[in-house]
């Protein structure tokens, strides 16, 4: 099952894949923190672009799919960037906070798409992350494909018994699935729990 | 490592009152390999939780479940648990862990195996269903059987004494069912298998329990059991093809492989 | 409202940060209390379903969409501790696995969806629950509280961008407020639909989770309050009304505001702003945040001496006649 938003690439084979997770993220965290802090300028963002592009050509991941997923999360950038054009100097202002936020984001984009999303589990655990969060990050990173495949299955399930368009029915379809699918996912995680403690989990 | 099981009596009831399971008992000697068939809604994977000591609510089972003769009860579940090894009818449920490596290495972690002797468990494991170089697969990305793989090495690495399996070529393509059969030939420990495959029943296990609305109907050897159609047909079941070509007329010797059932 | 990179500032990104960072702290040491061991793998599963449930999205009006943001359906189902666990996970998944909100916007993130949602909006939940019992006052209590933990984490978003000078408040506020509104009524709508689905399908679990919070002492809530609170200082006090109050205004109109008299030479916050910093906005916020601490402290202390502590059941058992042997 492959979805173009996901981490499609972290299991490529590159010099930057090859390098250890805990270095990639510090040096994305710094990399956008710079980004932040630094006084913006052309300089700076044309830095950060000639590096990132760098990266992204020395670690094999598909310049269309990076550009794919700047498109797809562009708009949420954009919607919160066009409050800024209403205030004096808004046009530049805009301008700065789009290019900063693009640029953080292919930043983390590459990140996530040169590191296993295990490796990143194991640095959040150095990290001092709660046990208990890292427990549910992990099983939320496992299940949300097959949720979302069940979710899709539902959906098209009711289409092919769908003949009208109305907004009532969307909200009615939506509506349905969502409560199907929490309530097989509640059966689904106590099968999980069944198959933890059959291996020793307490 | 090669275990022995002891049913006596189990019953059983879900919280809402259905009896699931009304009067099991049987006998499984080490190194045997016992088939559970039945049809949907027998009871099968519910008797098979009780193997394991999983059920949430013991207050509505009533028997005992003996495992190399010690008595299944919350202070041995610990043990109970390392010697039987249990695989799901779902792949998905069974593998939660991000990686490859991560699940198999769950049960050894959990049994207080260091991480120094972690990662030859998991190889060992791996090797032995076939997946040699999968630890950094993400469980999402893998097909079906080898999800079902993983969820074998993960029981194996364990080193269980006792195998009992929940429909495990259920959604596998021909070649997946193929290679799994192959592989639960080669290993050693006694195997509890619950399937409609019925197939793999005859070639895999030498005795059978037919499971119907929570009894036991019948038990014995598979190929006589199997043989009798008017038997399988009452608990909606079926002879299998299998034996269709050959017609035992009175007690058979039970062939060791099906080459030698076939050539008798 | 997931707040990407590149919007916040520094002083707001590190102090929602570290009110984040306090409340996670808080809810993962209080999740294993209130969540039975054998509901750990939902809380992962709950978050897998917020995730999935998120990507669809539903019609608000005119071209608009909104998504389930899920704080107060965790928090029902989970309980608040859980709930900030499970929708803190949610963002931090959608952040580095796929580049969706801001790492050093997680801070805030967390704050507004995860902690004033989740806790916020669970509060207002039991309170008119208990208002309105039974079954359909709890529906009515999930729809209300789903609603207003949306607008009201939508108006510190707002906070957040205008503190951190990216959108004057003028602007952030009416855009955000306004359109969560309406992002907030289906957020009530799904809300409350799946909470019914379960109440017909699954009522134990709903049972449950009453069960083990009611048991709870509930004295989290007061930290908890007191990270919203100090939020809230921080991220919206700045921009309360500057227009002046009710008796200064009477003042101005009737000719005696210069009358008022000192009596203190110098107090030590004049004006609710704090000597030496120049901005007028960090002034106020950090101002009221010192002042929400010590109203709270001061509080705490009283509320401690005039309120005799509760003695667990053993000692009172142990004080009866019967016990001490009279």
């Amino acid at each position: 099952m492959h979805s173009h938003f996901s981490d499609t690439y972290s299991h490529l084979e590159s010099p930057i894949h090859r390098l250890p997770a805990s270095f990639k993220v510090a040096a994305a965290l710094l990399i956008v923190i710079t980004l932040v802090i630094a006084p913006p300028s052309p300089i700076t963002f044309c830095v950060a672009g000639f590096f990132l592009i760098m990266v992204a050509a020395a670690s094999n991941v598909p310049g269309i799919f990076i550009v794919k997923r700047l498109i797809f999360l562009e708009p949420f950038v954009l919607g919160v960037a066009v409050l800024t054009l209403f205030q004096p100097h808004g046009g530049i202002k805009f301008l700065i906070v789009t290019t900063r936020s693009t640029l953080c984001i292919a930043t983390l984009v590459l990140l996530s798409n040169t590191t296993a999303f295990s490796d990143i589990l194991d640095v959040l655990k150095r990290a001092k992350v709660p046990g208990l969060m890292i427990t549910t990050i992990a099983l939320m990173y496992r299940y949300l494909f097959v949720l979302k495949d069940e979710s899709a299955r539902m959906r098209s399930a009711r289409a092919c018994r769908t003949f009208t368009r109305s907004h009532r029915h969307r909200w009615h379809t939506l509506a349905t699935v969502l409560g199907q699918l929490f309530v097989r996912s509640v059966a689904r995680a106590e099968r999980i729990y069944s198959a933890m403690c059959a291996r020793g989990w307490k | 490592m090669i275990g022995s099981l002891r049913v006596e009596k189990l019953y059983y009831h879900y919280s809402d009152g259905t009896v699931a399971i009304k009067s099991a008992s049987f006998c499984v000697e080490p190194g045997e390999c016992v088939g559970l068939i039945g049809p949907n809604g027998a009871g099968k994977s519910t008797l098979l939780l009780h193997l394991n000591g999983l059920l949430p609510d013991d207050s509505h089972a009533r028997g005992e479940v003996y495992v190399d003769g010690d008595r299944i009860t919350p202070a041995t579940f610990d043990a109970v648990r390392r010697k039987v090894g249990l695989v799901f009818q779902d792949p998905d449920d069974q593998l939660f862990c991000p990686s490859v490596f991560e699940d198999v290495a769950f049960g050894p972690r959990q049994f207080g195996l260091g991480d120094g002797k972690l990662k030859e468990v998991v190889a060992d494991a791996l090797a032995m269903v076939g997946l040699q170089g999968y630890e950094k697969r993400a469980p999402h990305r893998l097909s079906g059987g080898e999800k079902r793989r993983v969820c074998l090495a993960g029981v194996l690495a364990c080193e269980p004494s006792i195998l009992v399996l929940d429909e495990p070529t259920s959604n596998l393509d021909p070649r997946g069912r193929r290679e799994l059969k192959a592989l639960l030939k080669t290993l050693p420990s006694t195997k509890i298998i619950a399937t409609h495959d019925l197939e793999m029943v005859v070639e895999l296990c030498s005795r059978t329990i037919i499971l119907d609305k929570g009894e036991i109907v019948a038990m014995g050897p598979t190929v006589e059991l199997l043989s009798n159609e008017q038997l399988m047909l009452a608990h909606g079941l079926e002879r299998p093809h299998i034996l269709n070509h050959r017609h035992p007329h009175g007690p058979i010797e039970q062939p060791a492989t099906l080459h030698e059932f076939r050539s008798a | 409202m997931h707040i990407p990179d590149g919007f916040l500032d520094p002083k707001v990104a590190i102090s929602s940060g570290i009110l984040s960072a306090a409340g996670i702290a808080l809810a993962a040491r209080k999740a294993r209390i209130e969540l039975p061991a054998r509901r750990v793998p939902l809380m992962g599963l709950a978050a897998a379903f917020v995730f999935a449930a998120q990507m669809l999205n539903f019609p608000v009006a005119g071209g608009t969409s909104g998504h389930l943001i899920g704080a107060v359906l965790c928090s029902v189902l989970l309980g608040p501790s859980a709930a900030v666990l499970v929708v803190s996970s949610v963002l931090i998944v959608q952040c580095l696995a796929f580049g969706d909100g801001g790492v050093l916007a997680l801070g805030a993130n967390v704050f507004n969806m995860a902690i004033v949602s989740s806790v916020g909006g669970y509060a207002i939940y039991r309170g008119l629950h208990r208002l309105f019992p039974g079954p359909r006052g709890r529906l009515l209590a999930v729809a209300v509280a789903s609603w207003v933990a949306t607008v009201v984490a939508a108006v510190v978003c707002a906070g957040q961008l205008a503190l951190s000078g990216t959108v004057p408040w003028t602007v952030a506020l009416p855009a955000m407020a306004y359109v969560h509104m309406l992002i907030g009524v289906g957020e009530a709508i799904i809300t409350t639909l799946v909470i019914a689905t379960i109440a017909q399908t699954k009522p134990e679990l709903l049972d449950e989770s009453n069960a083990v919070t009611v048991a709870g002492r509930g004295r989290e809530f007061v930290f908890y309050g007191l990270i919203i609170a100090l939020g809230l200082a921080l991220f919206i006090s700045p921009f309360a009304s500057k227009w002046p109050d009710g008796l200064d205004r009477v003042a101005e109109s009737f000719g005696f505001q210069h009358r008022e008299m000192h009596l203190l030479a110098s107090t030590p916050l004049n004006d609710y702003r704090i000597p030496g910093i120049h901005s007028v906005n960090l002034a106020t916020a950090l101002a009221v945040a010192l002042g929400t601490i010590v109203v709270f402290g001061l509080g705490w202390g009283l509320a401690r001496i005039l309120v005799p502590a509760v003695k667990p059941q053993s000692e009172m058992n142990a004080d009866t006649p019967e016990a001490s042997g009279a």
